[in-house]
């Protein structure tokens, strides 16, 4: 098989997928579920069989053309498409597996793993696309999977909710997006990345890539539309963990790692300070939370501010490396979330678990890997993503990289509260009294990704497979200075938190001081309460001023209005007829005078 | 001599067309219809056509006004009732009015025919000339004329039967 | 001396005004059908005296033809009234409107 046989494999099969189970799979949930844990399996295999055989090639074919305007489909299969490929075939296989256990006793599995598979098809269309309009297309496809997924149990209002917000603030994002993409090809020509990498007169405006990133910022939800991202956990947990944490909202990261030709320093810097601050806020709002889900939400949207923040300070290989290890651990960390969710039947609240340690221990020890990896604990995964963000930062932006380094403190702080509230102490509910290990199809993800957790940081192992992304990589002087200070960073974090929560049933913070729990409740309201006011207040009244224009103007006045004005000119004209032959010869008369007239030349 | 008797006959004609129009009883209108065209058939001879002119008081004066005759004795028994001379009718006619004696005025200034003096002889006085007209170039319209009356016949036979079958002893 | 063509032109055109003048104000049918045959007459003389000072019979054949038509159209037109008459129970041309919207 040639590699872009191999490629259109990849990108098809979960398509393939999706349709038989729409078509004939609709009520056979365990046959589907099948189905579509071997389209993912097909694409893990070749997807790592391209990334790391080595095959990198451009392929592209007209789809449709419009005078000199054509649209193409096409794949671009570098380096940075090959990462991203391995990630999502990686990750999305253990999410798969984890479904087959997690999902068992649900009633409309084959709905969900149609769902899913829709979605593998979205995003590989959007790693393999090679022109922004192809992108933006899968773009779209993803958002609408996204809505079909936490839509899942449709019946909850909060669900329905949650999906039409995600939907629509995604939305709002890629208007933004659309105005980029046409920008760039009425300036540049083109929207080929191809053609845009190899291009020597490009425009360099700082309008298109900060319109391309409103993409990015609805997509990878940071400031100000990541109000959707917290919401979105009312989805089951594989796809919390597979959409909104590994592979769709790193959507974001891999678009602006794509249109890195276009960036010019000041759009960057904005991108860093969004970015910065996204993760700072975050941070902040991830304290006072008391869902396990909502937590590991907030983390996420943390995490991606730091992506974000390396992107814009100039370094794709800073940014996709995070993101690599963010999609280990984070997907592990929702995998383990979901073990700890099912184990205590289905409970989310923290402060109703505890003791877990003792009675799920493989859940325990992958989810201990996890959070070490996302604190930033020296040699494991996230150590090494984290440090070359802060060094990346410390050399171009001191204060970014002082938002950043508090970030960290915070990051670590918060995780590790959640770990010993859900992990240690005593259990708190009679559900976590009864908690017990889930089978091999739960644990067996979350082995693999602690694994991948812990190792993912050493470049090494990726046999130079990536080397166009990661060798860009910054690396520190002094490193062990370096070294020195991360820890440090982490231990304060921790330490802190370890030793001011305690393992009862409240939250020390809400109940020590309420003043400062209560103000960072209220930053974490604060956006949806801003939108909220605007679209009750300003939308909803700018809606019922047009539909009275609708109604009055156009149905009223223009419609029936013209209606009426025949009606009345047939009105008059039927006055005429009165059936008396007088008049009507008056009429003649009229009609012979106008005739002499014309005939005379006088009209 | 002719411009007199020129005048004395439109005179008469006009009168009579005025008396036509105007007057309240419909017999009295067929009346002045008969005698204007006793002026007109006169005006006929002064324009030398005198076959027409004794057409015109055979057929028009003796059988078209004679069956008008009939007819408003036939329907119109109750008398002539007067039409008042107010109302939308009366503007309207005042308006015709003027408009058609602007277009007479127009013709009578305007309108120079630029013919001279009659020319040749007056050809309908020849009554073998005008019959091998009618016989030659005109053929066409006597045989179209012939058809006209028979159809003309057969309307007239059809619409005078009775619609409803009421009368039975008929 | 014979009077000028346009004398009997312009008589033509008055005899024709006021035929239609009736037409147009009277409200007995049968006198407006009066009127219409004094517009045909009038015609017919215009079309009389073009041909005498034209030298051709042309128009006296026509009035030939007008006064055939004048006949039939007055047999047809009259026994229509009759028959409305006998429907209608009037010839009262303002009573006669049953076309009216």
């Amino acid at each position: 098989m040639t590699p872009l046989q191999t490629a259109l494999a990849v990108l098809l099969a979960p398509l393939a997928s999706a349709v038989l189970i729409a078509l004939f799979l609709r009520t056979k949930g365990t046959l589907a579920s099948f189905v579509s844990v071997a389209a993912a399996t097909l694409i893990a295999a070749g997807g790592l069989w391209l990334a790391f055989g080595g095959a990198r090639f451009n392929a592209s074919l007209e789809w449709f053309r419009i005078g000199s305007f054509s649209i193409e489909l096409g794949i671009k299969f570098d380096d940075l498409a090959a990462l991203m490929l391995s990630i999502v075939g990686v990750v999305g296989l253990c999410v798969h597996v984890f479904s087959l256990g997690y999902m068992h006793d649900d009633t409309a599995k084959a709905r969900f793993f149609g769902g899913l598979s829709i979605f593998m098809f979205s995003m590989i269309g959007i790693v393999m696309a090679d022109n922004l309009f192809m992108m933006f297309i899968f773009w779209e496809l993803v958002g609408f999977s996204s809505y079909f997924l936490i839509n899942h149990w449709y019946h909850k209002q909060s669900a329905a909710d949650a999906s039409k917000k995600a939907f629509i603030v995604n939305r709002v994002g890629d208007v933004g997006f659309v105005l980029g993409i046409i920008l760039c090809y009425w300036r540049n020509g083109t929207v080929n990345l191809n053609e845009l990498g190899a291009s020597h007169d490009l425009v360099y405006s700082r309008i298109i890539p900060l319109l391309l990133f409103c993409g990015a910022v609805g997509k990878s939800a940071q400031l100000p539309l990541q109000v959707w991202l917290p919401d979105a956990m009312e989805g089951p947990t594989p796809v919390s963990a597979l959409i909104h944490a590994a592979t769709m909202v790193a959507a974001g990261i891999y678009m602006l790692c794509r249109i890195e030709v276009l960036m010019v320093p000041p759009a960057a810097m904005v991108i860093a300070w969004v970015g910065a601050l996204t993760a700072f806020y975050s941070a902040l709002c991830a304290v006072t939370q008391r869902d396990i889900k909502k937590v590991l939400a907030y983390s996420t949207l943390s995490q991606l501010g730091y992506m974000v923040a390396a992107f814009g300070l100039g370094s794709v290989g800073a940014s996709m490396f995070h993101l690599t290890t963010h999609a280990f651990f984070k997907a592990l960390l929702f995998l383990g979330s979901g073990s700890v969710i099912i184990g205590c039947h289905h409970e989310q609240d923290i402060f109703r678990m505890g003791g877990l340690r003792s009675r799920m221990p493989v859940t325990f020890w992958t989810f201990t890997v996890a959070v070490a990896a996302i604190s930033g604990l020296p040699f494991l995964a996230g150590f090494f993503s984290k440090d070359a963000i802060l060094v990346l930062a410390y050399g171009n932006n001191k204060a970014v990289f002082a938002v950043l380094a508090l970030t960290a403190i915070l990051t670590a702080f918060y995780m590790l509260r959640l770990w010993k509230i859900v992990f240690l102490g005593k259990a708190r509910s009679d559900s976590a009294g009864h908690a017990h290990e889930s089978g091999i199809s739960i644990t067996a993800p979350l082995v693999l990704l602690a694994v991948l957790s812990a190792v993912g940081g050493y470049t090494v192992i990726y046999h130079g497979a990536f080397d166009a992304v990661f060798s860009h990589i910054p690396e520190a002087e002094g490193s062990t200075h370096w070294v020195v200070l991360l820890t440090s960073l982490v231990g304060v974090g921790a330490g802190t938190s370890l030793a001011f929560y305690s393992t009862d049933g409240n939250d020390a913070l809400e109940s020590r001081h309420p003043s400062v729990f209560g103000f960072l409740c209220t930053l974490k309201a604060s956006f949806d309460g801003a939108y909220d006011y605007y679209v009750e207040k300003v939308q909803q009244r700018l809606a019922m001023a047009l539909n009275f224009i609708d109604l009055v103007v156009l149905s009223g006045v223009i419609v029936r209005g013209l209606a009426g004005a025949v009606e009345m000119f047939g009105f008059g004209v039927r006055a005429l007829h009165t059936g008396r032959i007088n008049h009507y010869v008056y009429w003649f008369l009229g009609g012979v005078v106008i005739l002499w007239a014309f005939a005379a030349g006088v009209l | 001599m002719e411009h007199f008797a020129f005048t004395c006959l439109s005179v008469f004609s006009l009168a009579c067309a005025i008396g036509v129009v105007l007057s309240k009883n419909a017999i009295n209108g067929a009346m002045c219809l008969l005698l204007c065209l006793a002026g007109i058939a006169g005006l006929f001879v002064q324009l030398h056509a005198y076959l027409l002119a004794f057409v015109l008081v055979l057929v028009y004066a003796g059988a078209v006004v004679a069956l008008f005759l009939f007819i408003v004795m036939l329907l119109d028994m109750q008398g002539g009732r007067a039409w008042k001379f107010r109302g939308f009718n009366a503007v309207a006619g005042m308006i015709a009015a003027v408009l058609l004696v602007t277009g007479l005025n127009l013709l009578a200034v305007r309108g120079r025919l630029g013919a001279g003096p009659p020319l040749g002889h007056s050809a309908g006085s020849s009554l073998k000339l005008y019959s091998y007209q009618l016989f030659t170039t005109y053929l066409l319209p006597v045989q179209v004329m012939g058809f006209l009356l028979l159809i003309s016949m057969l309307g007239v036979i059809v619409l005078s039967r009775r619609v409803t079958p009421k009368e039975d002893d008929k | 001396m014979t009077p000028s063509l346009e004398a009997y032109v312009m008589l033509s055109a008055a005899l024709f005004v006021i035929g239609f003048l009736g037409v147009l104000v009277r409200k007995n049918t049968l006198v407006i059908y009066m009127c219409l045959e004094l517009m045909l007459v009038a015609a017919t003389l215009a079309l009389v005296a073009f041909s005498r000072f034209n030298g051709t019979e042309d128009g006296d054949v026509f009035v030939f033809f007008i006064l055939t038509v004048a006949a039939a159209e007055v047999a047809v037109g009259l026994a229509i009234i009759v028959a409305l008459f006998r429907v209608r129970q009037t010839v009262q041309v303002d009573q006669l409107d049953s076309l009216k919207h």
